[in-house]
């Protein structure tokens, strides 16, 4: 497990990261989520102890990771933003390299060891080549093999799938779901179906602050304003529109639009169980012998609530702050603010 | 530790670098020797090995700086230093290792040179002792230049200000004894004893002259220490500086 606690990093007087508490359990799959400039990076170089934190703290494993950093930094494997590679090294030299570094015995071990992580990334056929010469997928997979060397408990990826074409960003992801099974992975990135596929939480940051610690599907839950019901419907349009307008649980009417032929398409945002009103307004336009051409309900993707989340002024200044709020804001989304106590 | 020796030696060794900087020396040193052979036809001429390596070390200037330049700035250029960071190996140990890396191949590089006395040594006589005495200075202020060049590597990103900036620094310290004993200076005899005990090269003087004294190979050991200490706090503070 890794814990962090009360992170902040000021760069002069920019505070790049303020005061953010999370942990990271076993086998689970984080997405840290944020824009550019979020403070992302940041964050990870500090867990794994590449800069050193203005305040606060993070331990590996119960190991504080600036009181031990040798022995805390044999756990976690990083794979940086910009993939530290020497340009005049051969592939199989450089992760050679990487093996000695984290202490891997020399030998046949480091030799089994170096094959496997070849073979996972799928990067054996350019063993002999010269890393300048890779294409930037390539690079960026040597760069992930690397973190993979030693079998570490944590890794830590920094935007790993960017560079690689969509085939390699799929295979990436696979590795990464099966990674889950023995490690536990942080994976950053500006993506946001990625994430949603592959983590299990999410913690989305921006300018240095947490914005939310959840899961995806509380995430969208608690956050969203509401389904949106989409019908199209063929008749007349007023006695669609005021039966539509006029059913309980009906919140705003967002669109009509005329698609010809006697064909309407509405959009409106639910306010209240989906189902019942969907029923509601079925019955009613099929009294009123309007024809239901397509009903059906759209959730508001991570997307939106991405948007929604970094957009929001933020006035807190720690995560109880944070919490209180979540907490008053989606008091009937019971599951999201145990689920974000407990962290704390 | 060995890791870190290994991949620079590799970085050295398997490109042509090490053997174009040694032939650039080996050149420069043969040069210098046929120069004073050339001399001896004239009657006031003396022929000795230690003068040539007196003469020798205003190279190290320029050749030191190349060998020392890519140390640390190469590795925060290619963000490769994020890895050594992030590895379970102490700052001192990364520091340790590429110094030791530099001086192996500046050993390569006075390697060659062995050939010249011993060439003489068929034909003739060389005062031996003398001779590892100053090979022992040779490599001693080398090993020192190294550790300049080290510290100055650590503090920036480019490579090319890296040699600059070294070169500079150990163009001052080869001429501060000459410095301190100008006129201008001599008015303030504090001074000038304070910079005296800062000069090196009056103590690489003693080692090219035969004698192995006590007080310069302090001097040099702890210039040698006191360097790659200031080269580990370097790249410590750099860390911290960034916040």
């Amino acid at each position: 497990m890794i814990t962090i606690e009360n992170l902040t990093k000021y760069y002069g007087k920019n505070r790049a990261v303020n005061d953010i508490s999370f942990t990271i359990n076993d086998n689970e799959i984080l997405g840290f989520l944020g824009p550019n400039g979020a403070g992302k990076s940041t964050t990870m170089n500090m867990i794994t102890g590449y800069l050193p934190m203005s305040a606060g703290k993070v331990t590996i494993n119960g190991i504080d990771i600036s009181a031990d950093p040798v022995k805390a930094k044999k756990d976690i494997g990083y794979l940086p933003e910009i993939p530290p590679l020497y340009p005049e090294m051969k592939v199989k030299e450089y992760l050679s390299f990487c093996a000695g570094l984290k202490r891997i015995p020399f030998g046949e071990k480091r030799r089994d060891e170096i094959d496997r992580v070849m073979e996972l990334l799928s990067i054996t056929d350019v063993k002999g080549k010269l890393i300048r010469n890779l294409s930037k997928g390539y690079k960026q997979r040597v760069g992930f093999a690397q973190a993979l060397l030693g079998d570490p408990k944590f890794l830590i990826l920094d935007e790993p799938t960017v560079g690689l074409d969509p085939n390699q960003v799929i295979e990436v992801r696979n590795i990464i779901r099966d990674l889950k099974k023995n490690h536990s992975v942080i994976f950053s990135s500006h993506i946001l179906s990625e994430v949603s596929e592959v983590c299990d939480r999410v913690v989305i940051i921006n300018k240095g602050d947490i914005r939310a610690i959840d899961t995806i599907e509380n995430l969208e839950s608690s956050l969203s304003t509401g389904l949106v019901l989409n019908i199209k419907v063929k008749g007349e349009k007023s006695t669609a529109a005021s039966i539509i307008e006029l059913t309980k649980g009906v919140k705003e009417m967002l669109d009509i639009t005329d698609e010809g032929s006697g064909i309407f398409s509405f959009s409106v945002q639910l306010d209240g169980d989906a189902d019942t009103i969907r029923g509601e307004i079925m019955a009613e336009l099929l009294r009123n012998n309007v024809n239901i051409l397509e009903i059906y309900t759209e959730r508001p993707n991570l997307e939106s609530v991405f948007i929604e989340l970094i957009n929001r002024p933020v006035q807190k200044h720690s995560l109880q702050e944070l919490l209180d709020e979540m907490g008053g804001e989606a008091a009937d989304e019971d599951d999201t603010t145990d689920d974000t106590k407990e962290e704390n | 530790m060995f890791p870190i020796y290994k991949k620079e030696l590799q970085s050295f060794f398997y490109t042509p670098f090490a053997y174009t900087i040694t032939a650039l020396f080996l050149l420069l040193f043969t040069y210098m020797i046929s120069t004073k052979v050339a001399d001896l036809e004239s009657n006031i001429a003396i022929f000795s090995y230690t003068e040539v390596f007196y003469n020798v070390i205003i190279y190290f200037i320029f050749l030191i700086p190349l060998l020392t330049m890519r140390t640390f700035s190469d590795e925060r250029k290619f963000g490769t230093e994020v890895l050594l960071m992030t590895s379970p190996v102490s700052v001192l140990k990364i520091v340790l290792g590429k110094f030791f890396a530099n001086v192996t191949v500046f050993l390569f590089m006075i390697a060659g040179t062995v050939i010249f006395p011993y060439i003489t040594s068929q034909y003739g006589n060389v005062v031996e002792s003398q001779l590892i005495c100053a090979y022992i200075g040779f490599f001693f202020w080398g090993t020192m230049f190294i550790c300049v060049g080290m510290l100055i590597s650590s503090m920036t990103e480019s490579s090319i200000i890296a040699a600059v900036i070294g070169e500079l620094i150990m163009f001052a310290f080869l001429f501060l004894d000459d410095f301190s004993r100008t006129g201008f200076i001599s008015q303030y005899p504090k001074l000038q004893s304070v910079l005296m005990a800062f000069a090196a090269q009056p103590r690489f003087a003693y080692f090219s002259a035969g004698l192995i004294r006590l007080s310069d190979i302090v001097f040099f050991v702890s210039a040698i220490i006191v360097l790659l200490s200031w080269t580990y706090i370097s790249i410590e503070k750099r860390r911290w500086k960034r916040g």
